[in-house]
């Protein structure tokens, strides 16, 4: 913001909204400016969780980066290892060596992983609105995939599974199993959240019109994702530029119209839906063989000199890592492109005079901001 | 989708060109063409997604690498556009009114490299950072472990261990244990 300008908002009434606030999407703030009830102006502020996770992997191995990078996005952080292994599989040469099991599991993994961060958000949608009882079975549903989660990898949150040429593990016995057992479970208990949720006329007459955003931005702002997919338009980057294991799963690209926040909020509820079908078919898809290439010594491992960008579609859109290596057994830059950083900072800014202030939170969880990944 | 690199080649001249996948292109420019390209590619090519914009510190070449990626979303091809600028004289031309958003990766760019965007709206208003006042901490020369050492040492009284010193003195010179062991 420039000196103008912030001469100019220091005569309205200024409100630190988070960093320490339950209607905040994590570590961040907004600073706003008011006039009455309504939002005049924005400015997202991070920092608040910076532990230079870009600067870190410059000074370890490539093995040694997946505990950093699954940090970066912490609720959804399959998408950030399989983007980084993906992304120095291309430039060793690895890549055409991952198995066919190795591949179909990893699509497992990002799909188990799509589904518990919807079901998370789709509870944080009303639970802004103030209302408790559904992200709590939500929630709860979520950790139903933890639990496979836990058992997969160990870990209920960060997993460290994905790896350079494959996978860490196989499934274990009986997994398929188990994990249809938690869908059906999830399945049962979603038509009690439709009603809370879809059918709520509180959430329903907060939601339809608010927070509309224009579709001429989505270019203009390279946006992507729910918020994209809430105007009528197609883009998924599993669709777009296909990878793994989507290519040959049976789905079509969730959208609807109306761009406004219970358009966004209905379309994370159909991917739940689209992701509970994609995790079966995977399942039933899923054939014998190796889980991971043969690897080199991870001490030793040098990757020849080059750059790439690699690109998955993140349940909050577009996530990207830009990738350069010099030869050596580190990486020279690693550069996560994450859809919050645009959601978050420029969109949001964007968005937010003429907004109600009791608007700003469901508005934020509509774009599902993500700070750790605003601050890499 | 060659043709494109082909056609940035006679109109605006390149260093080199690489097609890293079908849908990855590359290519290098001087660093005075980079917004008559970017203005090009978005006005008379499908190129109209700014999808990302980075720095690379090449320090042994006393260089900066800036990195814009631009998307055709309907062809879905990816372009990117690499150039070097003098890292003694770190500035850029902005291209926030091309693409609002540059407004924050160029934020961010100078707070963690020191390139300057003359004429981007929030150049030397932190981003991250708060009362910062070493060299930008991307750079390549920037030292994490002095910087820690120096600004939060450790409590009085604890115990430090080198972690290959310990490792070989529990499991040998070797320092890891075979199926054997």
């Amino acid at each position: 913001m420039t000196t103008t300008e912030t001469a100019e908002l220091r005569r309205r009434v200024q409100l630190w909204f988070g960093p320490q606030h339950p209607g905040i999407t994590g570590n961040m703030s907004v600073q706003a400016w008011l006039e009455g009830d309504t939002l005049t102006a924005g400015v997202t502020h991070v920092g608040y969780l910076h532990r230079g996770f870009e600067k870190l992997m410059e000074r370890r191995r490539y093995i040694q980066s997946f505990p950093i990078v699954c940090r970066i996005c912490v609720p959804e952080p399959d998408t950030n290892e399989y983007l980084l292994a993906a992304g120095l599989d291309e430039l060793s040469g690895l890549a055409a060596e991952v198995p066919e099991r190795g591949r179909w599991i990893r699509t497992l993994v990002l799909e188990m992983s799509r589904l518990q961060m919807n079901l998370m958000t789709l509870g944080g949608h009303i639970g802004a609105m103030a209302m408790g009882a559904a992200p709590n079975w939500l929630i709860a549903m979520r950790d139903f995939v933890l639990d496979r989660f836990e058992e997969l990898t160990g870990g209920r949150i960060y997993h460290m599974f994905i790896t350079y040429g494959g996978v860490r593990r196989d499934l274990p016995e009986g997994f398929a199993e188990r994990m249809e057992a938690d869908l059906e479970a999830i399945e049962e208990k979603l038509p009690l959240v439709d009603n809370v949720i879809f059918d709520s006329s509180v959430f329903r007459k907060r939601a339809i019109g608010v927070g509309v955003v224009p579709e001429e931005w989505v270019d203009e702002m390279s946006l992507s994702g729910p918020i994209v997919r809430a105007m009528g338009i197609p883009r998924d980057v599993r669709k777009d530029f296909p990878y793994e294991k989507y290519p040959e799963l049976d789905f079509e690209v969730v959208t609807t119209t109306g761009s406004d926040i219970y358009a966004r909020a209905w379309v994370r509820r159909q991917e739940i839906a689209q992701s509970i079908d994609l995790i079966r078919q995977i399942l039933r898809k899923m054939p014998e063989g190796p889980y991971c290439a043969k690897l080199p010594n991870m001490l030793t491992w040098t990757i020849p000199p080059g750059q790439t960008y690699v690109r998955a579609e993140a349940t909050r859109g577009e996530m990207g890592y830009y990738v350069v290596t010099d030869g050596s057994d580190k990486v020279r830059r690693v550069h996560v492109r994450a859809p919050s950083y645009v959601h978050g900072v420029a969109l949001l800014e964007r968005m937010i005079p003429g907004t109600n202030i009791a608007d700003l939170a469901p508005l934020m969880v509509s774009f599902q901001v993500c700070p750790p990944e605003m601050e890499r | 989708m060659m043709h494109i690199l082909d056609e940035i080649r006679e109109r605006f001249g390149a260093e080199w060109q690489n097609e890293q996948r079908p849908d990855l292109l590359q290519i290098g420019v001087q660093a005075k063409t980079i917004v008559p390209l970017l203005t090009w590619l978005k006005a008379h090519t499908p190129f109209v997604q700014l999808t990302h914009l980075s720095a690379v510190d090449w320090i042994e070449d006393g260089e900066f690498q800036l990195t814009y990626l631009l998307t055709d979303p309907k062809a879905h091809v990816s372009l990117m556009v690499c150039t070097r600028i003098d890292r003694e004289q770190a500035e850029a031309e902005s291209i926030h009114a091309l693409w609002p958003q540059a407004v924050t990766y160029e934020q961010e760019i100078n707070e963690m490299f020191g390139i300057h965007f003359p004429g981007s709206p929030r150049q030397g208003v932190p981003f991250i950072l708060e009362g910062w006042n070493d060299i930008p901490p991307m750079r390549r020369d920037f030292d994490t472990v002095a910087y820690m050492n120096s600004h939060h040492p450790s409590r009085p009284g604890r115990e430090h261990t080198d972690p290959r010193a310990y490792i070989g003195k529990v499991f040998g010179e070797r320092g890891y244990l075979h199926d054997d062991d």
